[in-house]
């Protein structure tokens, strides 16, 4: 008997193509992953530009840009009730059973997932990044995140740091949160086709220039290398505010034949830059999890980097070396990493990398994850309340009054455009599925 | 249930903390092993604080609340023209000297060419402040009585809300910290309430008396005490003591409730507030662990 249930998924979030990230990358990777196992898979995100509507990708991904404008940062401008009647008309169009929101600065995720609570839907939520507690902007963005953890049906994390970090700052149990970790597209990054030679040794760093990403700390490092090794050379690629400090280090120290700094280097570009090396340097001052890490260890380089966030989780021993964030440990560890070279086949690590992380890998455990949020049991409005009661003495009673108003106005919306006027959108199977559906039809 | 323990162990390798590797066998992804949140530290940095102190440093709040008092019973005596211009002089003068006088005790760091420098800057100041006594004058002629007044309460507020009470903006010899924004907002606050209210008075010469007496307190009172708190503990105590029963002894002849007012703010400064802080540190939670970003260990110079 067929087990495995279809389930129709729809994954929100401000960030997606034609942005390159973190964010953008998981969605996209993930989505095909889950299209291939069988599942229906549909994402919407804000228009970007002139990109507005639907939009099909590989596989059949269907794309729903909805136009609103990004107004900081990449985000939508956080109205709480007026992204309502667009999203019910697409979960009811396209049969959607699973709400999947990423990112937790991302406001039409957590709109989307209140209403899909508010229909109830189920929902799961992944967070990819790592916030602190004392600042302003972050304790506004906890309370969001608490709120809308508060009545979630699994959450999913990409690092086992990044669970402890999410639980601690929503207050959600630990239970409910599901350690999957992102992975790295291993046939796009392969290595060289020979091996370099290690009469000079290439340095390869690729990362936005700016102080959360330690460029501050490239600039330390950078000249104390230079002045210890001879034969070390640095390839600098990415762009950002500090790249002028970068800049300015390389006149003062008169690198420039030593230093090549690159500019921004566009996502196609990445494994070309990087296969022109031996080590990859990270000097992140915080990381959930690092994926350029995986990249240069698929394209065979050996990475240095700074024991932050989830890093240490990421790599096995023999593939990484760890430093702690101060200049004077990170120079010892390019020692190390440099004297660890002769002895590391970049062919070896990126088949050893082939079998640690894949794609496939992480849709089958997110497939997991689903199957255990359909089971949880459907609970009304007034058995639903208790849970944003907890959120705090007067958010508690704040964000039960927000539920209540969205309630309302679903209702309103139910009146005014019954469910029975949306027109659903027929299933389109891929070629792969319509032969196994008629084998079994004849089985 | 033992054979099915002892075969779980037996066959499954122990959890690791590793995103690796995809599914660790014999263990779900929601899997919460005994070591989470093992590496978390809470309330780090907290500083346990004792009643006593605090009610001692509040002193200094309460000090500088009395010295802005005193102003505005000046400024009050002044309008009422219960004050008449000479004295006023006088009491500038007099209060130039035992400023000096109070410097020169205190400080050991005081040297012939800074001590020449600060009575040049001061003849400047002086001079700049008599040149521009009718500027201030007939600054405000078309505004109502009432805007004025109003705005000068609103900036005063404004100056004791944002006023560094630890430090000093102007900097004294041998002060470590760099005034902020704020205390420079407070001092611009306190400056401009002293200009709007000099331009009600009816002469020149009154203008450059309160000009000069306002400003001389505003820009130089916290040098002088912070000198004076650096100098001896003790003697700090007893002079906001004596400064404080001289400051409720003038506002009770001035105005019986503004005296209760005022008892009542310094009784919930010294006391009130003090104790409410000590309650509220219960409260305080701290979380410090491996998520956190990480600290650059050196200065950052463009």
């Amino acid at each position: 008997m067929d087990k495995r249930r279809r389930h129709r998924i729809l994954m929100v979030s401000d960030f997606f193509y034609p942005n390159f990230g973190g964010v953008e990358n998981h969605i996209y990777y993930l989505s095909q992953c889950l299209l291939k196992l069988g599942h229906k898979v549909v994402v919407v995100t804000h228009a970007y530009g002139k990109r507005s509507g639907v939009r099909y990708m590989t596989g059949g991904l269907k794309v729903y840009y909805v136009p609103w404008r990004p107004f900081i940062m990449q985000n939508t401008l956080p109205t709480f009730y007026l992204t309502l009647p667009i999203l019910r008309n697409i979960i009811v169009r396209e049969k959607i059973t699973v709400v999947h929101g990423h990112q937790a600065f991302s406001t039409l995720c957590h709109e989307a997932l209140m209403h899909a609570r508010t229909m109830g839907y189920k929902v799961v939520f992944t967070d990819h990044s790592l916030y602190g507690f004392a600042d302003v902007g972050s304790i506004h963005m906890n309370k969001v995140l608490q709120f809308t953890l508060a009545d979630v049906d699994q959450a999913i994390c990409v690092s086992h740091t990044s669970k402890e970090n999410t639980v601690l700052r929503s207050g959600i149990l630990p239970e409910k949160v599901f350690v999957i970790p992102n992975a790295v597209d291993t046939a796009m990054f392969t290595p060289a086709p020979n091996r370099l030679s290690c009469d000079e040794i290439v340095i390869v760093v690729i990362s936005r220039l700016v102080y959360r990403k330690g460029a501050d700390l490239l600039v330390e490092v950078i000249p104390e290398v230079c002045r210890l090794f001879s034969n070390v050379r640095f390839i600098v690629g990415g762009d950002g505010p500090k790249r002028v400090r970068l800049e300015e280090m390389r006149e003062k120290y008169s690198l420039q034949d030593r230093v090549d700094m690159l500019g921004a280097v566009p996502h196609a570009q990445v494994r070309s830059v990087l296969i022109s090396g031996h080590i990859f340097l990270n000097s992140s001052l915080t990381e959930a999890f690092c994926i350029a890490i995986l990249e240069a260890a698929s394209c065979g380089l050996l990475t240095v980097s700074t024991r932050v966030g989830g890093v240490p989780e990421v790599l096995p021993d023999d593939m990484i070396v760890l430093a702690e964030p101060a200049p004077g440990d990170m120079v010892w560890a390019i020692r190390k990493a440099i004297f660890m070279l002769p002895s590391i086949d970049p062919h070896v690590m990126h088949l050893h990398m082939k079998s640690l992380y894949s794609w496939h890998d992480v849709a089958k455990r997110t497939e997991i994850v689903y199957d255990r949020a359909l089971q949880s049991s459907e609970k009304n409005l007034l058995q639903r309340l208790p849970r944003y009661l907890k959120c705090g003495a007067w958010a508690g009673k704040l964000f039960c009054l927000v539920m209540i108003v969205n309630f309302l106005l679903l209702r309103l919306l139910a009146l005014w455009q019954p469910v029975e006027s949306i027109e659903e959108v027929p299933d389109m199977l891929s070629v792969q599925h319509q032969d196994e559906v008629m084998e079994h039809d004849f089985s | 249930m033992m054979k099915g323990a002892a075969d779980r162990i037996s066959h499954h390798p122990k959890w690791k903390k590793v995103a690796y590797g995809g599914m660790q066998q014999g263990y779900d992804d929601n899997y919460t092993d005994e070591s989470f949140l093992e590496a978390m530290v809470m309330n780090a940095n907290v500083v346990k604080r004792d009643l006593f102190k605090v009610m001692q440093d509040s002193v200094s709040i309460s000090q500088y609340l009395c010295i802005v008092t005193l102003v505005i019973s000046v400024w009050i005596h002044t309008l009422g023209s219960v004050i008449d211009e000479t004295s006023l002089l006088k009491l500038d003068v007099g209060l130039l000297a035992l400023g000096f006088s109070v410097l020169l005790l205190t400080t050991s760091q005081l040297s012939q060419q800074l001590l020449s420098r600060y009575l040049l800057n001061i003849s400047f100041f002086i001079s700049g402040l008599y040149i521009l006594a009718p500027v201030y004058h007939t600054l405000t002629r078309s505004i109502s009585s009432d805007s004025i007044y109003a705005l000068t309460v609103s900036l005063l507020v404004v100056h004791l809300f944002l006023h560094d009470y630890s430090g000093s903006t102007i900097r004294p010899p041998g002060a470590l910290n760099n005034p902020t924004l704020a205390s420079n907002i407070s001092l611009n606050a306190s400056i401009v309430a002293s200009v709007l209210v000099a331009s009600r008075l009816p002469s020149r010469h009154h203008v450059f008396a309160i000009m000069f007496f306002s400003l001389q307190i505003f820009l130089f009172a916290p040098l002088i005490t912070f000198c004076i708190k650096k100098y001896s503990f003790k003697l700090h105590m007893w002079f906001s003591f004596a400064l404080m029963i001289m400051t409720l002894s003038v506002v009770f002849q001035l105005h019986r409730m503004l005296f209760v007012l005022l008892l009542g703010l310094l009784v919930f400064v010294s006391v009130v507030c003090p104790y409410w802080l000590i309650r509220m540190q219960e409260y305080k939670f701290e979380i410090n662990g491996p998520w956190d970003e990480a600290k650059l260990c050196f200065d950052i110079t463009e």
